[in-house]
């Protein structure tokens, strides 16, 4: 068995080493060798085929195989030709076995050859379609990109069709071609743009250069004019003389209207108010400009900047509460803010005002100097003022208030004492920065009275609703005469005071008439008192509680004496003296204290001084109003005195003699003396 | 009706009818204060009703006030300022009095009538009176003489003049200084009057004589040479009189014509009166005094006024019983009750 096999085997070998032989062989042709080809068979044979006659020889082979068995259990021998028979018999069936089995081999082999040719063809067609297909993809997308591509042309603002056809010359617009091809029109209208702008090009060009030329005559002029600028300055200094000379200061006021531009809207107008008054009305008086011009030309100049600073400024303020919420105590901050707050314009006014002194009181030449301030950022105004004097003004002490520049405005109209800002806005902005009373900073600022807000065009809502029918330009005037008749009777009692302190009391000859020729009593002190003293004396309480003592009044006391009696008189003076006349109250050292509140016939003096006043005013403006009472007073004091003996009949010699002729000694429940002076007949009598 | 009044100066003219209508006062600024700050309240009269107060000053206006609203519980202080003021006279209005419609005023040389009916309404309307060339300075009503009018003045005589007719009925004469103070004994028809002499003199009307002259001043008790010696109060009761000035304020018994009690009150008295069983005074000094007869002082009220130159009891009205007193001020204190100041009025 094992022979066999080897046989097959290299048979198989030959066989398969053999097939392209046979091919070959079969295409030359069959008549060179007759190879045995299992492949031709193959070719030949059907695989069902196959498969049945497999079946079938399995069959029979296990028929054999049963028989075998069946021979063998019947006990034949080994060799037993039946059984070698049968042998021989499934020997044949196996090698038919092999042959299928050899047949199915190779059958499965094509297959798989036949196969992979298949797929292989299949792979090239598939890369062939991939191809075909980028391709296709790129040429759709080139098409794409040239749809959307953009000439410049469609940019340029081209002249209408219409126009086009009107204006361009026929070599350009070439209607011929153009009138059905878009694009050649297009291109027309294009080449007429390119033309038309070659020309504005050139005309261009030709303008720049005429302007050159022009602007350089031009230089040449403005040289030619500014060298004439020296001498006209020179002309001009020397004509100043001349201007003088005939009082047409023509250049100081251009010069001053020059400046008056930068100033701030109220002080101009209360430049031009005032300016007009004084031509008008008023030659005495006269307005200038000063401070730093420079200063207020920045400050005017860039309203951006200005704006911006605002801005700056709010963030400072918004850096301002940060670091006050971290520190609350830093002063330093605040304090600048308060300085940046009360800020002063640059520009101030200064109004001077000259008062002729009033016929019996020669100061002529005496000078108020206003000074106006703009603080910019409390928008109100304030005024400073100083007066002059010709003659030195040096020697009474008590005068000292009188022409204090710090009071010596106080109370102009009725209340306008100028401590209390009148913008009520201006309050809010000091609480931010911590100021509480704006009084603390008037002495540096100045004053913000009523009426100079009101001369400004300044006007604020008052907390108290007052009448006011003076405004406006009518205001000028009135306030004018009220600063002027301020500074005279200040003048007035300044001359008075002086001669009261020398116990003097001047009676003008016009008051003459007023009182007896001969009167004992006389001044003895004149001096000052703060209104603290004045409070504290015991018989000025009743003026005190009538609240006629305000703090703005100025307070003085006098001392007449005679013989052994001393009257003291405490006066108030109102600011607006004479308007509101002198006050006086009185105490009488004389066989005891006696004061004005419990004396009658005290009482009854003050009444003739305060009440009875008119009559003691004198020429207008009733400037001797004060030593008019004064003088009044010693004749009252001598009535008082020669009065008072009891008894007539008892007692040596009198103190006081009586010398005054009286109607009659004592009247009405009171047994008051008679105080009222009786001019031509020289009498005392009764009011 | 008699007028009592007195007055000083010695000629006298007629003025007839004059129908004046006075404007209201009007004072501005300072000037009400000053004048407010010297003014005394020498008079007052109750109107008839008892529900008016008159009361005159030393610029001779007179103020009236309502006492009805100023006494009502819901009263403010517009309630104490007066319904009405008018100037009078031109000086002092040193005497006002009632009768029963008028409001009779003497001042400087001149006796006004007002009618009360037109004053409560706010009307001044001055009837016709007399014009003298002095002031009077005191009126008290003795009902004794119908419409006759004492009056009392600067030139130291007295004056009855007839109101029908504004003749001088009679001029009583004897003072030899300024007559202070007036009051007349209805019973006896006897007229009462003190002056700045010191005399007390006692007149018989009908007759126009004096029937007696006491000089106070001259008794030990009553005379105070450091003050002087004028009698500036007096008043009667029945047969008791009151007097007082210079001298001590005394009660003087006048069948006997001698003083019974002296009262030790410091300062001069200008007006006192009778009241129930107590005598009521008031002048220099800032109280009114309360004194029994026997001469005890019993109480000194405070006021407000630092001297007092008048005081009234209104007895006309029992709704409206108050006292008040004036004086150097431009307040007039009332007392509702005897012992306390209740309010002031105010000019």
């Amino acid at each position: 068995m094992s022979d066999a096999l080897k046989k097959r085997k290299s048979k198989v070998v030959r066989s398969e080493t053999g097939t392209p032989e046979g091919k070959r062989g079969r295409g030359d042709g069959e008549q060179e060798v007759r190879v045995y080809s299992e492949e031709v068979e193959l070719d030949g044979s059907d695989p069902a085929e196959d498969y049945r006659q497999y079946k079938l020889t399995c069959k029979a082979l296990a028929k054999l195989m049963n028989e075998i068995q069946e021979l063998k259990a019947n006990g034949a021998k080994d060799g037993c030709a039946e059984v070698e028979q049968k042998r021989m018999q499934s020997c044949i069936h196996f090698m038919s076995l092999k042959k299928l089995n050899r047949l199915a081999h190779m059958r499965l082999k094509r297959g798989r050859d036949q196969t992979h040719e298949g797929k292989q063809r299949v792979d090239v067609l598939h890369l062939q379609l991939q191809n075909l297909l980028y391709e296709v993809m790129h040429m759709q997308k080139e098409i794409s990109k040239c749809l959307e591509f953009k000439s410049k042309h469609e940019e340029i603002d081209l002249v209408s069709i219409d126009e086009f056809n009107k204006e361009a010359p026929p070599e350009i617009s070439r209607i011929s071609i153009t009138k059905d091809d878009p694009h050649q029109l297009t291109l027309a209208r294009l080449d007429w743009e390119l033309e038309q702008r070659k020309r504005l090009a050139e005309k261009y060009k030709e303008s720049l250069s005429s302007k050159e030329k022009i602007q350089k005559s031009i230089e040449v002029k403005k040289e030619h004019l500014s060298s004439l600028q020296p001498g006209l300055n020179a002309i001009m200094q020397a004509s100043l003389p001349v201007q003088e000379y005939l009082s047409m200061p023509f250049e100081q006021t251009q010069k001053q209207i020059e400046i008056a531009r930068h100033l701030p809207p109220s002080l101009y107008v209360l430049l031009v108010q005032a300016n007009a008054y004084g031509q008008a009305c008023d030659k005495s008086l006269s307005v200038s400009i000063s401070g730093d011009v420079d200063e207020a030309k920045a400050l005017a100049k860039p309203p951006d900047d200005s704006q911006d600073d605002d801005s700056g400024d709010s963030d400072a303020e918004e850096e301002q509460e940060k670091t006050k919420r971290r520190r609350p105590t830093t002063g330093g901050q605040l304090d600048d803010k308060r300085r940046e707050m009360l800020k002063r314009h640059p520009l101030s006014l200064c109004l001077d005002l000259k008062c002729k002194g009033t016929h019996t009181h020669t100061h002529n030449g005496s000078v108020l100097h206003l000074f106006f301030y703009y603080l910019m950022n409390l928008n109100i105004m304030t005024v400073k003022a100083k007066v002059s004097t010709a003659t030195d003004l040096t020697g009474a002490i008590s005068a000292g208030e009188l022409l204090n520049s710090d009071t010596l405005l106080n109370c102009l109209y009725a209340n306008d004492q100028g401590r209390e800002t009148p913008n009520p806005a201006n309050r809010y902005q000091f609480d931010k920065v911590g100021i509480s009373v704006f009084g603390d900073y008037v002495a540096e600022l100045g004053h913000p009275y009523q009426w100079v807000q009101r001369l400004g065009g300044l006007q604020f809502p008052s907390e108290t609703p007052e009448v006011c029918d003076s405004l406006s330009a009518s205001h000028m005037e009135s306030t004018m005469k009220l600063l002027r008749g301020r500074v005279q009777s200040r003048l007035a009692l300044h001359k008075q005071f002086s001669s009261l302190e020398h116990s003097i009391v001047p009676v003008s000859s016009e008051c003459q008439h007023l009182f007896p020729t001969k009167v004992l009593s006389r001044l003895s002190r004149w001096t000052a008192i703060t209104h603290h003293e004045y409070t504290n004396l015991s018989f000025t309480r009743h003026v005190s509680d009538a609240g006629l003592a305000r703090e703005t009044d100025l307070f003085f006391l006098a001392v007449v004496e005679r013989g052994t009696a001393r009257l003291q008189a405490a006066v108030v003076l109102n600011p607006r003296y004479p308007e509101i006349s002198p006050l006086f109250a009185l105490s009488l050292s004389w066989k005891g204290e006696r004061a004005g509140r419990s004396d009658d016939n005290l009482r009854a003096i003050e009444s003739e001084v305060n009440v009875f006043k008119s009559e003691l005013q004198g020429p207008r403006p009733g400037h001797q109003l004060l030593t008019n009472q004064v003088a009044r007073l010693c004749v009252c004091l001598d009535v008082y005195l020669e009065t008072d003996g009891q008894d007539d009949s008892v007692e040596g010699p009198r103190e006081f003699p009586r010398e005054k002729m009286c109607l009659r000694t004592a009247r009405g429940p009171n047994r008051l003396k008679p105080f009222k002076y009786n001019h031509p007949q020289g009498f005392f009598s009764h009011r | 009706m008699t007028l009592l009044v007195s007055c000083p100066f010695h000629c006298f003219k007629w003025l007839h009818c004059f129908n004046n209508s006075y404007t209201f006062l009007k004072f501005s600024g300072t000037v009400f204060f000053v004048q407010h700050l010297h003014m005394s309240v020498f008079s007052q009269s109750f109107s008839p009703c008892g529900r008016f107060l008159a009361a005159g000053n030393n610029y001779g206006e007179i103020a009236v006030f309502s006492l009805s609203s100023a006494l009502s519980p819901d009263a403010t202080d517009l309630s104490q300022k007066p319904i009405l003021t008018f100037t009078a006279h031109e000086g002092p209005v040193f005497s006002l009095l009632s009768t029963d419609s008028h409001l009779l005023s003497a001042g400087n040389g001149e006796v006004s009538a007002w009618s009360w009916a037109e004053l409560i309404k706010r009307v001044i309307h001055n009837l016709h009176f007399s014009l003298f060339s002095f002031v009077f300075s005191f009126i008290s009503i003795p009902p004794l003489q119908e419409n006759s009018l004492v009056i009392g003045g600067g030139d130291n005589n007295i004056h009855i003049m007839d109101l029908e007719s504004g003749i001088f009925k009679s001029v009583l004469q004897g003072h030899t200084d300024y007559i202070h103070c007036l009051s007349v004994r209805e019973r006896e028809g006897e007229i009462l009057s003190g002056g700045e002499d010191g005399a007390v003199r006692i007149w018989d009307c009908r007759t126009g004589h004096s029937v007696h002259c006491i000089e106070v001043f001259k008794y030990e008790d009553c005379a105070r040479p450091q003050y002087g010696k004028w009698i500036s109060c007096l008043t009667t009761d029945s047969d008791w009189m009151l007097c007082g000035g210079g001298p001590s304020l005394s009660l003087w018994h006048l069948r006997s014509m001698s003083p019974t009690s002296v009262f030790p009150l410091s300062g001069c008295q200008r007006q006192a009166t009778f009241y129930q069983d107590m005598i009521l005074s008031v002048g220099e000094g800032q109280f009114v005094s309360h004194c029994l007869m026997g001469g005890e002082v019993k109480a000194q009220i405070p006021c407000t006024p630092h001297s007092l130159n008048t005081l009234a009891l209104n007895l006309n009205s029992t709704e409206h019983r108050v006292l008040t007193v004036g004086g150097s001020s431009h307040q007039i204190d009332v007392f509702a009750n005897l012992y306390y100041r209740s309010f002031s009025l105010s000019f």
